[in-house]
C-alpha cells in the first residue's frame, strides 16, 4: 500500500455515523451551555460570539464531514482527527490570549480603584479629624 | 511657595518605617512626607502616622510600582511641584533628598537618579546584582541613549511633569526600574544622576532576592526593549512640549 493510498484510507474511514452523532451532540450541548450561562447571567453576552462560533463550526463539520476531509487535505494533515485537534488547539491558544488581555485590563482597573480608595480614605479621615 | 513631597512606599516595614520618616523630617524639613501603606498587616500605617507622615493605605497589597504611582497621583492632586521617592527599608539615606532635588529646582533636569556607583560609595552590591545592573546600564544606554551609572536605583527625584508621565497606564505596576527610565527618556524627560550613599536594608529583605531575581531580570529586559519601540503618547510628552512652549 502506498503512502497516498494509506492517507486516502484514513480519510475515508472517518465518515461514520458515530462520529456524526458525537459531533452533533457536542455542538448542541455547547449551544445549550452557552445560552444557559447567559440566561443565568454567568456569562456576559459580549463573550458569547467566540463560543457560539465554535459550536456552529462543530455543527457544520458534523453535518458535512467532507468539509473536514477537505480541510485535512488543505493543511496537509493525515487524519480528520488531527485537523480537529489542530484547530481546537489554535482556538484554545486564541481564547487564552484574549483572556490574558482582559485580565491585564481588569488588573489595571482594580489597581486604580485601590489607589483611589486609599486617597478617599485619607480624605475622609482628614475631614473627620 | 512650591511644595515638595517625599514618597515612601511601604509593605510590612514596621521595623524601619518610624526611623525612615523621622530621618526624612529631620533631613528635609521643607518636604512633606507621605507613606503609602501597601496592604501591610504589621501596623506600618499606624507607626508611620505616629512618626508624623501623611499615610495612604491600600485596601490590599497591589505591589511596589502601584504604591509609588499612588504617591504620584497624590502629589499631582495636591499641587506638589516635585517629589522624591525613597524606600521604607532604610536602604536610602534621607540626607540625600535635598541634594537629589537640587538639579530639578535649578531647572537642569526633570528626573534625578541617586547613584550607588561612584568612588566614595560604601555600598556593597553582590556580584550577581552588579552584573545585572551592568546589563541594564548597557540596555538603557543602547536603547535610549541615556548614560546612567545606576539605572536600577529606586532613589529618585521627579519633576511634576514626570509625575504626570508616571501617573499614566504606561507606568509598570510591579517593578518600575530601568524600563521607565527608557520611557521617560523617549518622552523628552531630562535625566541626570547624583552620587548618593546607600545602606544595607534594616527592615525586610529585598524584593529582588531569591528566585524572583530571575523573573525580575527577564521582565525588566523585556520591558526595556518594549519601551524602546513603543509609540510615545503625545499627550504625555509634557517635559519636552513645555520646554518648547517656554
Amino acid at each position: 500500500m502506498t503512502e497516498e493510498q494509506l492517507r486516502a484510507l484514513l480519510l475515508a474511514d472517518s465518515d461514520t455515523t458515530a462520529v456524526r452523532v458525537v459531533a452533533l451532540t457536542v455542538a448542541l450541548a455547547l449551544f445549550f451551555v452557552v445560552f444557559d450561562a447567559v440566561r443565568r447571567r454567568r456569562l456576559s453576552e459580549s463573550l458569547t460570539p467566540i463560543w457560539l462560533t465554535c459550536a456552529f463550526a462543530v455543527l457544520v463539520l458534523a453535518v458535512d464531514l467532507k468539509l473536514l476531509e477537505a480541510m485535512t487535505h488543505l493543511i496537509g494533515a493525515w487524519t480528520p482527527s488531527s485537523t480537529v485537534f489542530f484547530f481546537a488547539l489554535l482556538f484554545l491558544l486564541a481564547i487564552s490570549l484574549s483572556y490574558g488581555i482582559v485580565l491585564t485590563r481588569l488588573g489595571r482597573q482594580v489597581t486604580r480603584l485601590a489607589q483611589e480608595i486609599a486617597m478617599l480614605r485619607a480624605r475622609i479621615r482628614d475631614d473627620e479629624e | 511657595m512650591p511644595r515638595h513631597l517625599i514618597i515612601i512606599p511601604a509593605w510590612n516595614e514596621a521595623r524601619s518605617i518610624a526611623s525612615v520618616v523621622a530621618n526624612c523630617r529631620a533631613s528635609a524639613p521643607d518636604f512633606d512626607v507621605l507613606v503609602i501603606d501597601d496592604g501591610s498587616s504589621d501596623g506600618t500605617a499606624a507607626i508611620a502616622a505616629g512618626a508624623g507622615a501623611a499615610v495612604l493605605s491600600h485596601p490590599f497589597n497591589i505591589r511596589y510600582g502601584a504604591a509609588l504611582q499612588t504617591g504620584y497621583l497624590y502629589a499631582l492632586r495636591n499641587g506638589y511641584s516635585l517629589a522624591v521617592q525613597l524606600d521604607a527599608d532604610g536602604q536610602h539615606d534621607p540626607a540625600d533628598v535635598v541634594r537629589l532635588a537640587a538639579p530639578i529646582l535649578r531647572g537642569e533636569a526633570d528626573l534625578v537618579v541617586g547613584s550607588r556607583f561612584h568612588a566614595a560609595s560604601t555600598y556593597h552590591m553582590p556580584r550577581l546584582r552588579r552584573i545585572g545592573s551592568a546589563w541594564f546600564r548597557f540596555l538603557v544606554r543602547v536603547l535610549s541613549g541615556v548614560k546612567l551609572g545606576d539605572p536600577t536605583s529606586g532613589l529618585q527625584a521627579l519633576h511634576r511633569d514626570v509625575l504626570e508621565l508616571y501617573s499614566s497606564d504606561e507606568f509598570p505596576l510591579d517593578y518600575p526600574d530601568a524600563d521607565v527610565l527608557v520611557l521617560a527618556a523617549r518622552s523628552g524627560v531630562r535625566i541626570t544622576e547624583v552620587p548618593v550613599q546607600m545602606r544595607a536594608e534594616i527592615g525586610s529583605a529585598s524584593m529582588h532576592s531569591g528566585i524572583r531575581v530571575l523573573y525580575y531580570v527577564y521582565k525588566m529586559t523585556l520591558c526595556v526593549i518594549v519601551n524602546s519601540v513603543r509609540p510615545v503618547d503625545k499627550r504625555i510628552r509634557t517635559a519636552e512640549s513645555r520646554r518648547e512652549a517656554a
